[in-house]
């Protein structure tokens, strides 16, 4: 047994305290957004930013086969990020409702701005190798790794993702307290919004916008399925406990901390791999909140319409 | 906003609303939706302070591109629009316009309380560090108290009927103390009993507040029980009269169809112009959005 060993041992702590830090990080900045995300019904923004990365790393390869190395090295990472922002941006633009009628549902942006971007960055990195075969040099052509994007490995971070995890933390949170009263009404009511000059375009545009920051950030540490299941999970979870504002947000924050404690811990102790176990803790959770709902005799309180 | 010359109207008493040969069409709108191929052409209506009227129409007639545009969400393509005498963004920007938006497209699984709801749009001019002021709880109080609604005030949104909601939706759009109301489609899904208590709060607000009050609704009965004046909208103006100035011709050339019999009793039979109107409308709307 190595029971909480992990916590003492100077090496193995060494492995798990900025692991679970970054998981921290990212679990309360994901779920001070959930709630807006589940209710504004944008559970899928993550699936879209994250997957615009590929079109990212396609430009960056191309980019570099130009002779520019800095794209594949220390410029590969925040031209993805600014890839993903704008493709965030893109599905806000295309899901704004104009001023009458028109604007594709959110899903539907989010399908186009996916598959567009996916397939993009494949043609792009297959671009860069025909520029590259053309100069003789394919060889150079440093290897990218796919999986290490889209699965990040939450246990192999180190002190220097935690201080960006932080800082990213630390903007979105002032970000949202600062628009919490027009984000609210925007949230609850566009048309409302726009008739007291709170801009319901620019609205979505932050909001997609902070989304797209932390999901970005996220998919690099914590892989694309746990940072989903921070966007959605912890506000569809206390959503279905509670019927206040403040209270949603309260649970949606401790419903991502325990998670990450619980899963981390769950994943040391039985060797299972980190990232489902976050989200399997998740899931444990929504389930007890459901059979909770149940037992009450509450109506869900999330329906489709 | 875009500062163009507007024509200055001189007289004694400004009305609250003034449209003269306003006309709007969605250049850039999108063709699968045909509800977006509504156009207003030449529109001029002056509304004296104080009045109460509804506008009237099919569904795609323009109903809430007219509200739209007298909010300066969106601006006419010609023609010019004055609210007590200002720019329409401008009427807003000092509170002159309260707007109660359709009820229906609200979520009811939002978690916010009756109260937080009216307290939302005046918490927008709240600077994001302070407090709202205790002056503004003391007017939200009485505001809930006033559309009846202080004895729900702390229930979630979930819980409230189509009524309570909508007398909340009233209390939000009156937090910035407005002098004119705009109502877009109040009365739907509301049940008769519900829609009787609405007609009678209106004319209770209008009377305490001397407010100037435009609803826009394609539910005749819910005009005829509480508006002076009434406009009737398809593309372009139809008519602009009392309620009882509705006759069988007006009708006619609002939905392009004979619905004399409709009018056999406007109160009981209105429902039969809803039920035939939407075809025929759409046929009349759509050729002029072929630029």
């Amino acid at each position: 047994m190595k029971t909480l060993q992990y916590l003492s041992d100077p090496l193995l702590a060494g492995l798990f305290w900025p692991g679970v830090l970054v998981g921290l990080a990212i679990a309360i900045t994901c779920a001070a957004l959930s709630w807006l995300i589940v209710l504004r019904r944008l559970a899928f923004i993550g699936q879209g930013v994250s997957h615009a990365a590929f079109g990212g790393l396609g430009l960056a390869s191309l980019i570099a086969s130009f002779g520019l190395d800095f794209a594949n090295s220390t410029g590969r990472f925040p031209i993805v990020l600014i890839f993903c922002v704008l493709a965030g941006a893109l599905i806000s633009r295309m899901s704004t409702k104009r001023a009458v009628g028109g604007g594709w549902a959110v899903d539907t942006a989010i399908g186009i701005v996916l598959v567009a971007s996916m397939a993009g960055g494949a043609v792009m990195l297959h671009l860069s190798h025909v520029v590259l075969d053309a100069q003789g040099t394919s060889q150079s052509l440093p290897q990218i790794q796919w999986e290490a994007i889209l699965f990040g490995s939450i246990t192999s971070v180190g002190w220097g993702d935690v201080a960006v995890a932080a800082g990213v933390m630390v903007l979105i949170l002032i970000a949202l307290f600062w628009l919490r009263r027009p984000m609210l009404l925007w949230a609850f009511d566009p048309d409302a919004a726009d008739a007291v000059g709170v801009s319901s375009k620019r609205m979505s545009l932050t909001l997609i916008v902070l989304i797209s920051l932390i999901v970005v950030m996220a998919m690099k540490l914590a892989g694309v399925v746990l940072v989903t299941a921070f966007l959605v999970l912890p506000g569809s979870i206390a959503l279905q406990l509670t019927q206040s504002l403040n209270t949603t947000r309260i649970i949606s924050m401790l419903v991502a901390i325990g998670a990450v404690l619980g899963g981390l811990i769950v994943s040391f102790e039985l060797d299972w791999p980190s990232g489902a176990s976050i989200v399997l803790m998740l899931i444990t959770m929504h389930l007890l909140a459901s059979v909770w709902g149940w037992v009450r005799q509450r109506r869900p309180l999330v329906r489709t319409s | 906003m875009s500062q163009r010359p507007h024509e200055h109207i001189e007289s004694a008493t400004p009305s609250a609303i003034e449209l003269s040969h306003v006309s709007f069409n969605y250049r850039n709108a999108p063709s699968r939706n045909s509800s977006s191929a509504v156009v207003l052409d030449d529109i001029s209506l002056t509304v004296p302070a104080g009045e109460r009227l509804g506008v009237f129409g099919p569904n795609g007639a323009g109903k809430s591109t007219l509200l739209k545009l007298m909010l300066g969400i969106i601006e006419p393509c010609s023609g010019h629009i004055r609210i007590f005498d200002q720019s329409p963004t401008h009427a807003r920007k000092l509170g002159t316009v309260g707007f109660v938006p359709q009820r229906l497209n609200i979520v009811s699984a939002f978690p916010v309380t009756a109260r937080q709801i009216v307290e939302m749009t005046v918490a927008c001019t709240t600077k994001p560090l302070k407090r709202l002021p205790a002056q503004t709880q003391l007017y939200i109080d009485e505001l809930m108290e006033l559309v009846g609604a202080g004895e729900f005030a702390a229930q979630p949104v979930g819980t409230l009927s189509g009524g309570q909601l909508q007398r909340v939706l009233i209390a939000r759009a009156l937090s910035n103390k407005p002098n004119l109301l705009l109502l877009d489609e109040p009365t739907v899904g509301i049940d008769l009993a519900g829609q009787q208590q609405f007609a009678q709060l209106l004319n209770e607000l209008h009377r305490k507040l001397k407010l100037t009050i435009v609803m826009v609704s394609h539910d005749l009965r819910a005009i005829a029980a509480g508006c002076d004046r009434v406009a009737c909208l398809a593309g372009s103006l139809h008519a602009h009269t009392s309620p009882d100035g509705i006759t069988p011709a007006v009708l006619a050339e609002v939905f392009s169809h004979d619905v004399a019999s409709v009018l056999g009793d406007i109160h009981v039979h209105a429902h039969k112009a809803e039920e035939c109107h939407d075809e025929t409308c759409q046929q009349e709307a759509e050729p002029e959005n072929g630029s």
